[in-house]
């Protein structure tokens, strides 16, 4: 019944892929301190420098080393990455599963405020709200969530919905166990895979948003985001400063394909099962 | 159903409006200040700051200022850009029509490739052909539209100097008829292409699920059995049937798109909807992000809207 | 099958590539004047709108007022090689009555197609009297008489060194009979308000997209100009460097960074130190009242470090007398403030002023100045917190004395040194509006009527040594500035700056016949 990710993952080329990225995206930013050899923050007087020995990456207009930012920046995009997409698959499973097993009034009113979420766009609203608030990490983390829950909380009601009609939840049920043990008995448990799915995903969301609004400049500046990494590059652009903004971007990229893969890998193995049970 | 849903929509208009409302006026110091900005305040005579005040009914209690801004709302009134010395209103309309040529225009071909490559893809499950495609879309799928962005201006636009670096046309050259259309498209192509690399493959996703779902259902093997033509089965079973799931999500994707828009247009300073927004941002011109938050809100659930009405029209199935 | 999907999926990704390889490829640069079509001249700028450029409406920025001298003309001017005639044939000084006589030309034209006249003359001292020009102080002037059509007496109340360069060669003389009957001027706009003598004619402006379309005068006085159209685009900073490479434009301020690889094929002007970014006080609340303080913080602000961080090495550290050493006025032997935060913190201590929190007030383009600062009084015990504004915003809370710390930036220190006056005693924003010290106030007032230049000197010298002790602002660097162009027209910086010391290498002059150098 309960999957056993690594199996499948471990079948999944993709999955090993991203896996295999986020692994190493983590390692740099968890030994950002080791691999950094100056402070990402402070200036110095070597402004500009092309990449060297000395400098990996080079220096960027006020003279920190833009490898020892870019390490850093993980830290950002990770911290992010895990705190809103863990809180947003949270308050998503948590009203998911709430409105499928409360029904009622509880249900109508969270799937409708569900169904309104959806219709707004919620990156706009973001950026008009982080326009206002320039939130720091902990602020944007919970705007995120805010706005991003309300598709995730459907596809887990929906589920959980079924989930209850099923034998074995129905005969814990007929044995008399409580709506609390089946909560965590059962219905937990088999929609974990889904809750990690939605994980995934909004910590990919998470990452391309923090990045974006760093790069619009309404973030909180004093973080070292790659996103602000890649606006400043770009005032240098005339320098052919290819070596100051490919790492940023790639770095980027490479947190979010590999969310990407990951959460592809997911989603197929979650098909199949889904699948093999409607056969 | 019906008049279920049309109320959703009512009320996310609602919550738009209610957010444009309450933002300026939490935060902490003069409301004034941040309903105009705090630089349009220092050009205004205390006079006409009492005007303004009161115009606002920022005197009143916090219930009837939203009355008075509701009223205005209706009267049409986005309010007054004091940076640009312009209505609000007026900024919108110079600046929507680029944005809609571009996110239109990247519409279009990223449903057309997408459609395309995610049908091909499909119908070859599993080859390396599909593997392929697969994979390098996702891939693409991961860089963010103003990486995409800053990578094409700088290899194609300012490297290989061959396509113009910002703008949506040549200022002042006084062009017309085909070389004027031949200018614009000339300027649109490399934000187009952004937007596009970065849109295709959710459309290439979905295209390519819905034609795997469908390749297995049985009236395909009936087809197949009663030998009729592959690419009949491909473009008229398959194909047909998976455009309907694309339609639906337009809605959605008009949303990605103005945000996707958004910072595209600032990496090649296109003077749509997008820039407007980082420019009133960067001069704190608050009237205008409010106005233009509430354009592309009303626009994008509009648009949900109206998929949603013709998605039941088209499909009985929803009734 | 596969293979034919794998090249699908290759032309996909090379898409943009091909597109590129046969589209109209000439279309990527600025199409080259043929003989039907007029000839452009296209100037980038990277802030773009600089206000409508009338002579009460622009911005009191220099770009704006080289946006409104194209249209309009003053009596005198200065070119590459001095102060010469515009409006004015020849003219000169009385002593006796104090006074200056300016014979008119008699070819000149308004855009409309009337005359212009001494009448004109007159009218534009009488306007400014009731409304201000900003730029230009014309309390000095008793009255201005109208002694015939093409003959004006200018009466000074004093003798007034700087009058040629800072009244005559830059009061725009507006039309008395469009603008007598205005009495909101600087809301004053459209074709009308932009009828001017001078050799471009607005076509169009547009605050939005920041961008001006002259046409060339063709009846000009001096001559038709070299080209048909100027136009102003905004085009990014980072940006010029490649719309110049590719000839989209002709001319544009370039980063230190690239002025080597441009001199190849590209004529580049480096300006002199003429502008300068400064730390403001508000000398008017404490503790900035007191100098002890002010010196206190300069001390603290290592000045060369700002010039090697923030300006990458491409400025000059600022001198505590305003004005920069290459200036002919310059005093070499004035208080250094040389870095030294151990004595800026026994000064403070003394002063009982550590660990108390400011706020500098600065916007983007000194942000990085204003963290290093923050950095340098950090260490001897000032809490600073740093608050970014929009530029206008920024200079106007600095008007209204709003502020505690500010950092912004004006040039004209290269012009003549009346722009002392300007700065210390003015009334605007740029001005540190200081009258505390009554030495100085008398010593800028006197320097004004000494028509001896060495003597003058002395007095100006001075004058820096004093401003220097008081230091109601610190200047902390002048960067160097580098336009590039393709030499379509011999642009140039002008010595002292445009009119009253722009360091902007537009000077209208440029634009026309026997008036270039190549």
């Amino acid at each position: 019944m309960h999957i056993n990710y690594v199996n499948t993952i471990k079948k999944n080329s993709l999955g090993i892929t991203g896996i295999l990225l986020l692994f190493f995206m983590s390692l740099l930013a968890f030994i950002a301190p080791v691999l950094a050899q100056y402070s990402p923050v402070e200036p110095s007087t070597q402004t500009l420098a092309f990449p060297s020995a000395s400098h990996w990456l080079g220096t960027n207009d006020i003279g920190q080393d833009i490898f020892s930012r870019l390490i850093y920046g993980a830290r950002t995009s990770l911290l992010i990455a895990a705190g809103a997409g863990s809180l947003t698959a949270f308050i998503g499973a948590f009203l998911g599963i709430s409105a499928a097993l409360a029904g009622g009034i509880c249900e109508k009113i969270i799937m409708r405020a569900a169904d309104i979420l959806l219709i707004i766009p919620n990156m706009v609203v973001i950026i008009l709200v982080a326009a206002y608030l320039r939130p720091g990490i902990a602020a944007l983390i919970l705007v995120i969530a805010v706005f991003g829950w309300q598709g995730n909380a459907r596809v887990i009601r929906s589920q959980a919905l079924s989930l209850k009609e099923r034998a074995h939840v129905a005969a814990a049920k007929a044995f008399g166990a409580g709506n609390l043990y089946i909560l965590f008995k059962h219905i937990i448990p088999d929609l974990f895979p889904l809750i990690t799915t939605s994980f995934i995903y909004h910590a990919r969301r998470a990452v391309f948003m923090e990045a974006g609004l760093a790069f619009l400049g309404i973030s909180d500046p004093a973080v070292i985001s790659w996103g602000t990494m890649l606006n400043r590059a770009l005032d240098f652009s005339y320098l052919n400063n290819w070596y100051w903004l490919i790492p940023p971007g790639a770095a980027l990229s490479i947190t979010i394909v590999s969310f990407t893969f990951l959460g592809y890998a997911l989603e197929e193995t979650i098909d199949l099962r889904l699948g093999d049970k409607n056969a | 159903m019906s008049a279920k849903n049309l109320s959703d929509y009512l009320i996310a208009f609602f919550i738009i409006i209610c957010l444009n409302f309450l933002l300026p006026r939490t935060m902490p110091g003069d409301p004034l200040a941040a309903i105009y900005g705090e630089e349009a305040l220092l050009s205004l005579t205390p006079e006409l700051k009492r005007d303004l005040a009161a115009q606002f009914g920022l005197d009143k209690p916090f219930f009837e200022q939203f009355l008075f801004y509701l009223l205005s709302l209706l009267k049409g009134n986005l309010g007054y850009s004091y940076h640009y010395e312009v209505p609000v209103s007026e900024l919108l309309l110079r600046a929507a029509p680029w944005t809609m040529l571009l996110i239109g225009s990247a519409l279009i071909v990223s449903t057309v490739l997408g459609y395309v490559l995610g049908l091909e893809s499909g119908w070859q499950r599993g080859n390396s052909a599909d593997k392929g495609l697969l994979t390098g879309l996702m891939f693409l799928s991961g860089f963010p539209d103003f990486f995409v962005g800053i990578i094409l201006l700088l290899l194609f636009g300012v490297s290989l100097g061959l396509f113009p670096i910002s703008g949506a046309l040549t200022p002042y050259m006084g062009l017309t008829g085909w070389s004027l259309i031949k200018d614009v498209l000339w300027h649109l192509l490399l934000p187009l292409t952004s937007l596009v690399i970065a849109e295709v493959s959710a459309i290439f996703l979905l295209v390519r699920s819905t034609a795997v779902t469908v390749l297995g259902e049985p009236f395909i093997l009936t087809a197949k059995a009663k030998g009729i033509r592959k690419r009949h089965i491909k473009f008229r079973h398959v194909g047909k049937n998976s455009l309907l799931p694309l339609f639906t999500r337009t809605g959605i994707r008009v949303g990605h798109m103005i945000t996707g828009a958004l910072f595209v247009e600032i990496v090649f300073a296109y003077p749509g909807i997008g820039l407007l927004i980082y420019n009133s941002v960067m001069a704190r011109d608050y009237p205008v992000l409010q106005g233009v938050f509430f354009l592309v809100a009303v626009a994008v659930i509009v648009c949900n809207l109206a998929v949603d009405l013709l998605y039941r029209t088209i499909d009985p199935r929803v009734r | 099958m596969a293979k034919k999907t794998i090249v699908f999926f290759i032309i996909f990704l090379v898409m943009a590539a091909l597109v590129a390889g046969c589209s109209p490829g000439a279309k990527n640069t600025a199409p080259e004047p043929t003989e039907n079509m007029p000839s452009v001249y296209t100037v980038a700028d990277n802030v773009g709108d600089w206000g409508f450029p009338a002579p009460y409406s622009h911005y009191l920025r220099g770009p704006g007022y080289i946006r409104m001298s194209l249209i309009f003309d003053t009596l005198v001017w200065k070119d590459e090689n001095g102060i010469k005639g515009l409006l004015a044939e020849k003219w000169h000084y009385d002593q006796e009555q104090n006074m200056y006589s300016f014979s008119l030309r008699k070819d000149v034209r308004w855009h409309d197609g009337k005359k212009l006249t001494a009448e004109d003359i007159a009218f534009t001292f009488d306007f400014t009297k009731r409304y201000p020009y900003p730029w230009c102080d014309t309390s000095i002037v008793e009255k201005v008489e109208a002694e015939d059509d093409y003959t004006v007496k200018i009466f000074l109340k004093e003798a007034y060194a700087p009058f040629l360069t800072n009244i005559a060669g830059c009061l725009p003389i507006i039309p008395k009979h469009i603008y007598q009957n205005v009495e909101n001027p600087s809301n004053f706009k459209g074709t009308k308000a932009v009828t001017g003598t001078g050799p471009f004619k607005l076509l169009d402006y547009n605050k939005e997209h920041g961008t001006y379309l002259y046409e060339a005068n063709e009846n000009y006085y001096l001559g038709k100009p070299r080209v048909d159209r100027i136009r102003f685009v905004k085009v990014s900073g980072q940006m010029i460097p490649a719309a110049l490479q590719k000839g989209t434009v002709n001319a544009g301020e370039i980063p230190p960074e690239v002025v080597s690889k441009f001199q190849q094929n590209f004529k580049v002007l480096s300006s002199g130190h003429d502008w300068n970014a400064k730390l403001i006080f508000n000398h008017n609340i404490k503790p900035f009242c007191e100098k002890e303080f002010r010196q206190a913080v300069a001390y603290a602000i290592d000045r060369n470090r700002l010039v090697k961080i923030s300006q990458r090495g491409h400025a000059l550290a600022g001198s505590p007398g305003m004005l920069p050493p290459d200036s002919f006025w310059y005093a070499p032997e004035i208080k250094k403030y040389e870095f030294n935060p151990e004595l800026s913190r026994k000064m403070l201590k003394k002063l009982g002023c550590n660990q108390q929190n400011f706020e500098i007030l600065t916007t983007s383009r000194f942000s990085r100045d204003a963290e290093l600062i923050k950095e340098d009084l950090e260490k001897v015990g000032l809490i600073v917190s740093i608050r970014s504004l929009e530029d206008k915003t920024l200079d106007a809370r600095i008007e209204d004395w709003d502020f505690q710390m500010a950092i912004n930036g004006h040039g004209g220190l290269n012009g003549d040194p009346q722009c002392f006056n300007k700065f210390v005693l003015g009334g605007d924003f740029n001005s540190v509006r200081y009258r505390k010290n009554e030495e100085l106030v008398a010593m800028l007032e006197k320097q004004l009527s000494i028509m001896n230049d060495e003597r003058r000197r002395e007095v100006v010298r001075e004058i820096q040594e004093v401003y220097a002790a008081e230091l109601p602002a610190l200047t902390l660097y002048y960067p160097n500035w580098h336009w590039a162009h393709d030499g379509k027209v011999g642009l140039y910086y002008t010595p002292g700056g445009v009119s009253i010391g722009i360091p902007v290498p537009l000077n209208k002059l440029a634009f026309l016949e026997g008036h270039n150098v190549r």
